[in-house]
Formats: C-alpha cells, structure tokens, sequence
C-alpha cells in the first residue's frame, strides 16, 4: 500500500504536492529525503493524528463512513459510495457538504485515489481504532455472535426482548465507543437462593439470569473481549451497533455546521460595559496585588511556587478570594510584572526559601502607562503564558498541593486551549453569550479530538476570561476581538521571516487599547468634600490627585470612584510628610469642586497646632548649669568649637560628642566640669586602677587538706550498698554461662540453640525468673545480660535488668541464647 | 459613556451624586435593593448587601432588573464579576419556602433539593426541623419560625416566608383626619403614607424616620390599617403617655381603649401601650411580664425607638413571627452592631427617609449644629493629664470651664425654649443652680417630669437641666436650642435623638439650634468627633467654634 500512496504522491503535479505541504506543515520538518520518504511520513501514527486532530466533526464522520464503505479485500471505495452511507440516515446531511468534506480528506491525503477508487491512508486505522465508534464485525470477534448477526430478523427480536436495564447499556455503548469494562463478578451468575439478593434493576424481567451485562453476553449482543478476575471488557459487534442506530443514521447524529448557540444575545454596549469594568477591576487589583508584594514580599519555596500562606494573605489583603489571587499573580509575573530576588547571604525563611517574589522594574514602567495599556500588557501575558492557574490549590500526582507560580501547574497546551476558546467566541456575531456548555459543544464539533478531555481546562478559560474583563456577561468585548486579532496578526507577520507585508513596530497604541480607552473612564483631577469629612473622587484619580490623596486621607472605597476619609491621623501624616497647614488649605480649595466645609479646615489647623509641640533628637552629652551666664560664656568659647554646642534651653546646652570628649575639652580650657549618669547623680573622676580577678585567701580554707575527710554514717552506709552491688553485678557478669557468652561452641546448632532459648524465655516469663540472655547487639557485638523477663510478644522480649533496675526491650531474633540462672 | 449621576464601586458601595439631574430619579430606582448609608450634602453612599437584595427579591424585583439599573445609572463601566456576584446573590433567595401546609401545618419546602439537604445537615439548624415528609419538605415547629429565618439567613439561604400573617383579634381603628372633638382636620404627610404602604406591602419590617417626623402616626396609621388589636413597645412611661394622648387624638380610638402596662399601671386592653422595662423586668431571674405577648391576639406589635430593643426582647420576638411586626426609630445604628438582628426578626427596612429631604419639604426644622470648644484652665489640664484613664472623659466632659460658656450660650438666645443636656448629675446640678433651671434626672417622679415639662411646653420654665433620660421620646415641641454637654462617649445615636428634641418644626419657621460643648485637646473632642459621625453622615454640617467667641461679645449675625 506504501507503494500504492507513493506512486500516487509521485504522479502529482507540483501544486498539488506543495498544497499539501502547506496543509500538513509537519511533512516537511525535517525537509523529507524523497518522495518515499514523504509517503510514510504522511501515513505515520503521529503525522495523521495530527492532521486528523485539525478537523471538525463531520469531516471526522466522513471520513469513517469512508473506512466502513472500503471493499474489505482491496481497500478501495468510491465517494458515492461514502454518500449513499451518510445519506442513508432519517436526517441526511446534504449531499454537497459530504462532498466537500470528501474533498477536504483528498486535499489532505487522508484519502487518495481517484473519485471512484478512494484508498483511505493507513496511519487512520492505527490512530482510531473504532469506525464510527462502532465495534469490529461480529466475524472477527467471535463466531457464535457472528451467527447471531447473520439473521436480522433473528437480532431485532433478540433487540426487542432485551430488558430495560440491558437496552440502557447497549444504547450507550451504540453511541460509541463501542468497548465497555464490567465490574468484577457481573458475568457470575447469582449463586442459587441468592437470586431474589440482587437489586431489582439487575434482575431481567423475572429472570435471574443475574446482571444484564450477562444477559447481553449470553444472547451474543456483546462479546467478552477480555476476563480479569470476573470483570474484563465487552465490545458490541458492528451488526448490532449499526442496527440499534437506524434512528440515526450509521454515522450517528450528523451535523454539517456548528451547533447554533441559543442563549439570548446582549447588546454590545452592556457588554463592553461589563468587560471595561472589569478591566479596571483587573488593573486596580494587580497593582494592589504588587503594591502587596512590595511591601512584604513572597518568599519562594524550595519546591518553587509561592506557599498557600502568602497566597492567602495577599488574598486577603486585596479583599479577594484564593484563586482569583492565583490569576492575577500568575498573570503579573508572566507579564514581568513580578519576579524572584535572590537574598544576599543565607536567609532561611521558615519555608527555608533563598528566593523572594517582589514587583520587577518593569512594574515601574507598567505603573505610568494608561489603563487601558496596562490591562492590554496583562490580557496579553495571559493568552501567551504556559500556566494552567485552575490548577492551584488542587492536588498533584503524589496528592501534594499545586503552589502558585509552580512546575506543576506548567502546560504547554495552555495558551492553545485559550485561543481555540475564544476563537469560537470571536466567530460568534457580536454579543452573543454562550453559555460554557454550548462553548464546550462548540469546541467539541469543531476539532472533537482536541476538545475531548479538555473540558476543564476549557471551562476555565471561560471563567478567567471574564475575571480579566476579554469577556464581559459571557460575550466577547469588542477591544477583546481587537486583542485577537492582532494577535492573529502578529502570528502571521512571524510566518513572513522577510517582513514582505510587515509595517513596523510602531510606538502607537494598539487598536485593541484604543477602543478599550474609548470605554474607560477619562481620568479626574478634582474632588468633593463633605461635611462628614470624606473626599470622593468621581473618577479615577490623575495620578498626581492620587499621590496627594494617599498622603493626606484614607483611602475608604475603591471602583468607578474614590471615597478617602480625613482623619486627624491623616492630616498629621500628611504634616510629617513636608506639607504645612496652609498647603493643605491651598490643596482642598484647589482640588475641590464644592466648597471646603468649616469642619475640615478647622480640623487642619486644630491638627497642625499641636503638631510639633513634641520635638524629639539625639545628642552626644550635654552640659547643664544653673548659671546662665556661664554657659553662654562656655558657648562663646573660640577654644570649644569644635564641641558644636547648641543652646536647647537657657540653662542647657547639648553636643553630638561624647561625655569624656567633652571633660577634657572643658577642663582643658580651665572649666570645672563634673559628670553625670543618666540619673542625675554626679560621677566621680577618679582613675580606676587596674587588678587581676579576686582570689581566695589561703586562710580561709577551714579544712586541712592533708587530713581526712569526715563521712557521716549514712553516706558511709550508702557507699557500702554501692560496692556491695557492684560487687553482686562483678560476680554475676563472671558467672555469665559460656553458651550465653557465645564462647562455647559444643552442643547442637545455632537455631536448636535459638529455639530452646525462645523455650526457656516463655518458662521464664512464666515463673518471672532470673535468666542470661544472649544477644547480638545493632552493631553486631554479642553480649549477654541478667534479668527478670516480663513479656514476651510482637517479635519483642521485655525484661527488667535487676542489677540496673531499667527495663530492656530485646529483639527475639537478636538473642542467641538463653539460660536460666541457677 | 453614559454620563449617569451613579458609580459602582468594587466594595458594592454605590455612589449618588446628588447635584446631578437624573439623581431623583436614581435614587427611586436603586431605593428597593440598595441601602442608603449615609447622606451627606453632595455624594450619598448606598451599600448593596446580601439582605438588602434578598428584601428587593421578596418585593418582586429580580436580578435582571437590578442589574439593568446598575448599568442605566451608572457613569463608569460596572465590572461583570459585580454583577455576577448579585445576579447571583438574589438567585439563593426563595430556593427555600415556609408554607402553610394543609396537613402538617408549617413546612420548609425546597424548589432545590439540594439546598434543602445541605440546609437539613447544618448544625445551626438543629432542633428546629421537625420531621421530614418528603425529599422536599420538612416540617417546622411554628414556633421556631423567626430562629429558622434569621439561620436560614445566616447560612446564605433565606426562605422566602409564605405563611402569611395572623389577622389577629379584629378592632375598629380608624385616622381622624377629619379632627376630632373640634380638632383641626389634618392629613398624612406623604412620606408617612408611603412608608405605612411600604410597611403593609411587606408585611413586617422597620420604618426609619428623623426625629420629629411624626413616626407616630406612621404607627397609628398601621393600626389603622391592621383595624386589629396592637400591642405597643415604647422605652419608658412618659412615652407610653405620649403615645395614648396622640392616638386619642389622632384615631377614632378612645381612652378606655387603650391600656398601659408599666411598673404603674398593668392594663390589657384592645390597644396596650407596655414598656420595655417593665417587658423584661425579672423576678428570680424569671421574666414575670412576658404572658403579655399571650394575653391578648394581637394583630400588631409595634416597636417604637427599636434600635433600644433590650436583648431578651429580641427572644421574644422571635416568637411573634405570625404576627404583623412594626419597627420605628430614627438612628438604626446600635453601638452593640446588632442591627442585623432587628432586620431579621422585627423584619428588614421598608422606609428610610434622608433628614436632609424631610427637612427640605419642611417637616422637621432646619438645625444649625455648633461645636463649641472650651479651653480647659491650667489647673484643670494638669488635672486631666494626671487622671486615670477611665476617668478622664469625665474630667473632660464635666470640667467646670464649661459652665459660663453654656450660660454664654443660653443668653445667645432669650426668647428660646433651652434644653441643656447632660451626662453627669454631679455637672448637672452645677449648672441648675449656676443656670437657675430645674432639673429633670432620672430619680425624678414620672409626675414631677410630666410638671416640668408641662411648664416648659407653656413656656412658664424657659431653660430645662435634663438629663439622658431626656435622649428619647419625649415631646418638646417648643424647644428650639439644645445645649448638649456631656454625654455617654461616643455614641451616635444619642447625638442624633439629642438634636431629634429641637426638630418639631417650629409655628414660624425658625431655626433650631444644637450647640455641643466640647473640652480642646481631649478625649472629649475625639468622642465628640464620633458621635457627630452619624449626622454628618445625614448631611448636618457642624461649624467648629472657639469658646472665646462665644464668651467674647456677639459675633455678627449670619442670618
């Protein structure tokens, strides 16, 4: 067949040969060597799937009806023959669009061959092994069912007589696919008596035949493929799946164009509305999020990621909940909004990190751009970065959790699964909002290889769409389509390595920002204040207003507006901060659009009053003196300039120097300073002298050393019972027999050894007597021991040793042998 | 960009810019689901909360809606996950109901069976549900009603209540508009009549209005309404009177009618006027009164000032959810944050009213708010410095500097009726005898009280010394400034009821003055700063001034 597709390839003129190039770009990575070369990699495994990935569902069903239509001997069929089998349903699909989606296959060489000789490539059977998702004929798998199949009438009665409970598991297994596992022990029958045990719902009508999966089995509608421990595998032959789907069609349901989205379309504007709201949303909150980092950084695991602690506590510092957090975090730094900082040194965090997450200097730059520029840097990190953030907070492979910013939670597939998804959206007129299970139907009509099994993933994508304002009431926004398409741009502008039809990168803002702009707020450079001291802000805040703001009120409520309060506390920071009470008047008559109420500059000022009443400093020494007029001499004094004295009160004069400094200084220009301690008490001058640390007097000793030191009778009496014992325990280590010391080597083997041992230990433990116990220590040491058994148990000899009165804890297979002392 | 006068901020704060043509407008249609906050002269705050979106459901408005006028209204774009968050808020509500089942009685019925499951396991519930009689109901102990309502909002899944009211014991009320005994005919000011619409349609539920805006005839309304026999909480027996004399005046009702039930009196009659002392007044730790809630089948229990409502009241209400349930106060801000518990068992807002608004249409007198800063001497600022901490607001808020000030002030205005307020009877007496003004306290006679205030209202007494038992209820009509001088720290709702006594509109017109006399530099002036909060938060503004100008000769006059 190799061949057959190779010769075929070969008679090809040029434009057709480089049409399908352009069509499966992967034939020619490595640039194949010739045509043959061409022709099997265009059959393999891996080169199929990929062009069998690309195509929508009803391509796909063409595709089998050309599978099922071949001449079982040569392989061929013919396009009519594929469009009398896709027609021959109760809703065929029109004859046109099977012909197309013939063509699409020949144009892919997944079929070749003229219209009346198709082959169809031989990499498609490997790739999906079930036709239509239905079984093999019944002739391969098993004669019996092949009897069965070969009497129609014969199988639809069969079909009909088949319990309810058995119809449901055909029906599904009809839908494809057409392979089934069975629990263990369905295809036993019911132990006799135990009959009337089983669930109604497995019981055939009276019948108990027991499961109706063996009921099945046993008529030959299914074939075990496969028996593990009683369960296994069944597959429903061909005949029967084809014959449980007339009301269908063979193909199954057919559809040649997308399924149409129901849900009721909202009107552009609310949409964009919603979406640009959300925007602001987004970028307030990112900046809030790093304004958090920036000022307590995320220390980075060993394990890479940031800890569930710091996500939570920047999740509550922005007021949101834990995964929206992980998104936005996820988003910031693959945006190069945050990133890790090594620490100097070897900072060990209680996570043992060496690493912390703070804002980059790209946050910077992001900071001074316009809103909507900000949030178009954000969407597009997200579309591009390879992250799968549903995935934070759930639990990996060994049941570990998923950390934010993680290898875990890496997918390459991501940023397709993002496009594909809101490619379908971007196809849809706009604000029409699907719902996530018509988007997922959408997907799934559309490339049903790729979306199966991605349906979280999908579902996801919706979720954060939205939370990122690309999406706004479940529609497509309109600067959201822009981003898309230029991004679509941007895909083709790389797959033009000469830059034919690029124009340059211009500094000029994207259409996408442009529009969004348009939606935005414009921001606002004055406010409101009230009675009740609160400032609003009816906009967003210039960043100028802002900066001003944030010093000198709190900030209250944050959105569409900004509502600050002016506190005492406020004011008094913004006096701390170089403001004087006058620039904070000038301020709110400049800024505000309303009148400034009576309270508020009575506030300023009643604040600005007291502020300052308190001065606080450092000073080295002081000099203090009663006389008034000393001290302003001792401050005229050319000779102590270099003290820097400065006069803090009419009897007080302070210095940064040091007190001993200071004494010298005075007393050498002829002063006659004393000094003081910090509380007031004058400080002597003497010199200290010198010594050596004390000693004792030899004197004082009370005893003779040479005489000898008297014991009472009690503590002589205590040192007896010690030698006495020790002596007891020298005696009883030399009386150790020789088969416990291991010294011995007559007598029976090591394990008669060991069994009598275990003998004489449970005698003993019975009769609590004195036994020698031999043993192999951990370091493989042998030794031997007197003691008292206790226990004996769980592979453990418990016994107390009388000479040291503690409790050892010996391993039986430790101990070599045991021998009762006598 | 639409340039609507309302913006939506993220903390589900709403805020209305009054100045604004279509503000009215906004306002009427954000009113059913958003709570207004605050109300100062140029932006006022809604807030938009879980209860306040359930209430909006029960009223039959739905998520669409609100969502349409958030976006109407609104000048900047609404983010979507807001509107999501209260599409989906709204959507918890009436999943579960309380119905009038004809065989088991009082059932919980679930539209989502798995509310109802999730809603069975709680612990919060336990005792309250009875046995299950299908996969969607259970059954409820009546008298569990309002605690299964007030965990059912707890948990996030209020039931929608479709057990109706009881009708109660049926008696002829009606308003006597026309006067009665040769009275002048009046009418309902149209604010009362809505919110007594507002308080029927909903069934239960709290009605706050400014002092002075006749909330008493919302309640003689009600009642006229309810045309059954009511049961009426009131905080003290000069209350209670006051009520009696107004609903004789007001209502076809007549004096043998009404009732009053306080530590004087133990009438039951068709109306019963108790008080909340006497309601939770115990004998041996037991409640010796509560048979009254039983004595009679009430059609309506009306709770005046129910932001006091004393705790144990709460418990016993939670009993009365079958019956038709009016709350009146002006300040529903209660230092304890038991707020929620109001809504929840007397039933949520129905009517709230800016004392801006009332002011402007004229029901309540326009009131200039004066804080006046005393300077404390020397002697007296060494004094309070030195003091123990949890003597120093009463060294500050009793120092004596502030006696010729209040003087100062009170001949500000000779022809006024004065109210001087305080705190502290110590500082009290000073200034009765340094005023030479009687003195109303609380150890004073309720017929003492009714004499004084008697002279006052005949302007036989000119200055009046009360002390906190003047913060509520009590009818001055002719007091036009109100010296407050010490108070109980920094509570809200005293400052609000303590100017309430100078808002019955004056015969001409005038103006009402509140002046608050503050010690500088001390705990006294941050206490001050709190209590003003709710206030300025109705749009009041208060004008700082020295004492010095005060004492100082006359300042030109503003008006």
């Amino acid at each position: 067949m190799t061949t057959s597709f190779a010769d075929h390839l070969r008679t090809l003129p040029d434009e057709s040969l480089a049409a399908l190039l352009q069509l499966r770009p992967d034939l020619v990575v490595p640039v194949p060597a010739d045509v043959s070369a061409l022709a099997i990699r265009a059959q393999s495994r891996v080169s199929v799937a990929r062009a069998l990935d690309g195509l929508d569902q009803f391509t796909l069903q063409i595709l089998d009806a050309a599978r099922l239509t071949r001449d079982p001997e040569g392989g061929g069929t013919a396009t009519e023959a594929i469009l009398a089998l896709a027609t021959s349903g109760p809703h065929p699909p029109a004859p046109a669009a099977v012909r197309g989606a013939v063509n699409r296959l020949r144009a892919l060489f997944l079929l070749y061959g003229p219209e009346h000789d198709l082959h169809v490539v031989g990499g498609v059977d490997e790739v999906s092994p079930y036709l239509a998702g239905l079984g093999r004929p019944a002739a391969e798998l098993d004669p019996r069912a092949a009897a069965v199949c070969t009497d129609p009438a014969k199988l639809r009665r069969t079909l009909l007589a088949a319990p309810p409970s058995a119809r449901a598991i055909l029906d599904r297994l009809a839908a494809g696919p057409p392979v089934g596992t069975v629990p263990p022990g369905a295809l036993e029958a019911p132990a006799t008596g135990e009959e009337d045990v089983l669930p109604p719902d497995l019981v055939n009508g009276g019948a108990a035949t027991g499961s109706p999966i063996r009921w099945l089995v046993e008529h030959r509608l299914l074939v075990r493929m496969s028996a593990v421990k009683g369960g296994g595998s069944v597959e429903l032959p061909r005949e029967v799946g084809l014959l449980l789907r007339r009301d269908t069609g063979p193909l199954g349901p057919m559809r040649t164009t997308p399924p149409e989205v129901s849900s009721p379309p909202r009107e552009a504007k609310s949409v964009d509305s919603a979406g640009a709201g959300q925007t602001m949303e987004v970028v307030r909150h990112t900046e809030a999020l790093l304004e958090a980092l920036a000022a307590e950084p995320a220390p980075v695991l060993r394990s890479g990621g940031v800890g569930v602690r710091d996500l939570r506590r920047l999740a509550r510092n922005l007021g949101l909940d834990d995964p929206t957090t992980a998104l936005l975090f996820e988003v910031a730094y693959a945006a190069g909004l945050a990133g890790e900082l090594d620490l100097t040194g070897s900072v060990t965090t209680r996570y043992g990190g060496d690493q912390q997450i703070l804002p980059t200097g790209g946050y910077e730059v992001w900071r001074a751009a316009s809103l909507a520029q900000r949030w178009e840097q954000l969407a597009r990190a997200w579309l591009m970065m390879t992250r799968q953030v549903g995935l934070v907070g759930q639990r990996d492979d060994r049941d570990r959790p998923i950390s934010v910013l993680s290898a875990e939670a890496e997918r390459a597939g991501a940023p397709a699964a993002r496009r594909s998804v809101l490619a379908e959206l971007a196809d849809l007129p706009p604000g029409t909002a699907p719902t996530p299970e018509e988007v997922l139907e959408l997907l799934d009509w559309r490339a049903p290889r790729r979306a199966r099994g991605r349906e979280a993933a999908h579902r996801e994508v919706l979720a954060e769409a939205a939370q990122l304002g690309v999406t706004g009431l479940g529609a497509l926004t309109s600067y959201g389509r822009l981003l898309l398409a230029e991004l679509s741009d941007a895909d083709e502008r790389a797959a033009d390595p000469l830059g034919l039809h690029s124009e340059a990168e211009s500094g000029e803002p994207s259409t996408a920002v442009r529009a969004l702009d348009a939606l935005l707020p414009a921001p606002v450079d004055h406010f409101l204040v009230q009675a009740d001291l609160t400032v609003v802000v009816p906009g967003p805040p210039d960043p100028a207003l802002a900066g001003e703001l944030d010093v000198v009120a709190e900030h209250e409520s944050a959105g569409g507006a900004s509502v600050y309060r002016v506190t005492t506390a406020s004011v008094r920071r913004a006096l701390d901060a170089g403001y004087s009470a006058d620039d904070l008047h000038a301020l709110f008559r400049r800024r505000s659009r309303t009148p400034v109420p009576q309270g508020l500059t009575y506030l300023v000022d009643d604040v600005a009053r007291k502020h300052g009443g308190l001065r606080v400093g450092s000073a080295g020494g002081y000099v203090r003196s009663d006389d008034e007029a000393l001290l302003t001499e001792v401050q005229a004094d050319r000779r102590l300039e270099a003290l820097a004295f400065r006069r803090l009160a009419p009897t007080v004069l302070i210095t940064p120097y040091q007190v001993n400094r200071m004494l010298t200084a005075l007393r050498d220009a002829g002063y006659a300073p004393v000094a003081e301690d910090a509380g007031g008490a004058a400080v002597l001058a003497r010199p200290k002298t010198r010594r050596a640390p004390a000693r004792v007097h030899a004197a004082g000793r009370t005893l003779d050393p040479l005489a000898a030191p008297r014991l009472p009778m009690p503590r002589l009496l205590g040192v007896v019972e010690q030698i006495r014992r020790g002596d007891a325990a020298a005696r009883a280590a030399r009386r150790a027999p020789d088969v416990v010391r291991g010294t011995a080597r007559k007598g029976p083997g090591p394990a008669h050894t060991h069994s009598d041992a275990l003998a004489v230990l449970q005698q003993a433990v019975r009769d609590k007597a004195l036994v020698w116990v031999g043993y192999v220590d951990a370091h493989g040491a042998t030794g031997s021991r007197l003691v008292r058994p206790v226990s004996m148990g769980a592979g453990y000899l418990r016994a107390e040793d009388e000479r040291t009165e503690m409790l050892h804890t010996f391993a039986l297979h430790r101990i070599t042998a045991a021998v009762l002392e006598d | 960009m639409s340039g609507g006068p309302l913006i939506v901020q993220s903390d589900k704060t709403l805020l209305l810019e009054i100045d604004h043509p279509d503000a009215q407008a906004c306002r009427m249609a954000i009113a059913p689901f958003a709570e207004l906050e605050r109300s100062p002269e140029h932006v006022h705050t809604y807030r938009l909360t879980p209860l306040g979106l359930w209430n909006a459901r029960a009223a039959g408005h739905d998520a669409e809606g609100v969502v349409d006028t958030l976006i109407k209204y609104s000048r900047y774009p609404v983010p979507h996950a807001l509107l999501v968050d209260v599409a989906e808020t709204m959507d918890r509500y009436g999943r579960l109901q309380l119905a009038n089942d004809p065989a088991h009685g009082l059932v919980l019925r679930a539209l989502d069976r798995v509310v109802l499951v999730e809603v069975a396991k709680s612990k919060k519930l336990a005792g309250m549900l009875g046995a299950k009689l299908d996969d969607d109901t259970i059954q409820v102990h009546p008298s569990e009603r309002g605690r299964l309502k007030q965990a059912l909002l707890k948990l996030g899944w209020p039931a929608e209540d479709l057990a109706g009211y009881v009708d109660g014991e049926a008696h002829p009320i009606e308003l006597a508009e026309a006067g009665k005994d040769g009275g002048k005919p009046w009418t309902l000011r149209s604010y009362q009549r809505e919110a007594v619409e507002a308080f029927w349609a909903g069934g239960s539920g709290v009605v706050v209005l400014p002092c002075g805006a006749g909330k008493t005839l919302v309640g003689a309304a009600a009642m006229a309404e309810a045309k059954a026999t009511t049961l009426i909480l009131v905080t003290n027996t000069v209350a209670g009177r006051q009520w009696k004399r107004e609903l004789i005046a007001r209502t076809s009702l007549t004096e043998d009618e009404i009732g009053e039930y306080s530590g004087e009196r133990k009438e039951i009659r068709p109306v019963t006027i108790a008080t909340y002392q006497v309601l939770t007044s115990r004998k041996k730790g037991a409640f010796t009164h509560l048979d009254l809630f039983g004595a009679r089948d009430w059609g309506l229990v009306v709770y005046d000032e129910v932001h006091l409502l004393p705790a144990p009241i709460f418990r016993f209400t939670a009993d009365l959810q079958a019956r038709r349930r009016l709350g009146l106060t002006a300040t529903l801000v209660r230092e304890d944050g038991r707020e929620g518990d109001v809504f929840s068992l007397i039933g949520p807002k129905r009517y709230d009213a800016p004392w801006k608004d009332i002011e402007q249409q004229g029901w309540i007198a326009p009131a200039e708010c004066t804080e006046v800063r005393v300077t404390l001497t020397d002697a007296e600022r060494m004094a309070y410095a030195t003091a123990e901490a949890e003597e120093r607001y009463r060294m500050a808020a009793t120092a004596r500097t502030k006696l010729p000030v209040v003087r100062a002030l009170v001949e500000r205005h000779p022809d006024e009726q004065v109210l001087v307020i305080g705190g502290y009877i110590d500082q009290l007496h000073q200034l009765g005898e340094y005023l030479d003004a009687p003195i109303v306290q609380g150890s004073t006679t309720n017929k003492e009280r009714e004499r004084l205030f008697d002279a006052f209202r005949s302007g036989e007494v000119k200055t009046l010394v009360i002390s906190k038992v003047g913060n509520f209820s009590i009818d001055l009509p002719e007091a036009a400034v109100a010296i407050q001088v010490s108070g109980t720290f920094g509570s809200r709702q005293e400052e609000a009821q303590r100017l309430g006594r100078v808002l019955r509109p004056k015969a001409d017109g005038r103006q009402a003055h509140f002046y608050t006399v503050v010690s500088r530099d001390t705990i006294d002036t941050e206490y001050a700063a709190h209590r003003q909060r709710f206030l300025a938060e109705q749009g009041y503004a208060y004008t700082i001034v020295d004492a010095d100008d005060v004492l100082g000769p006359k300042l030109p006059s503003v008006d």
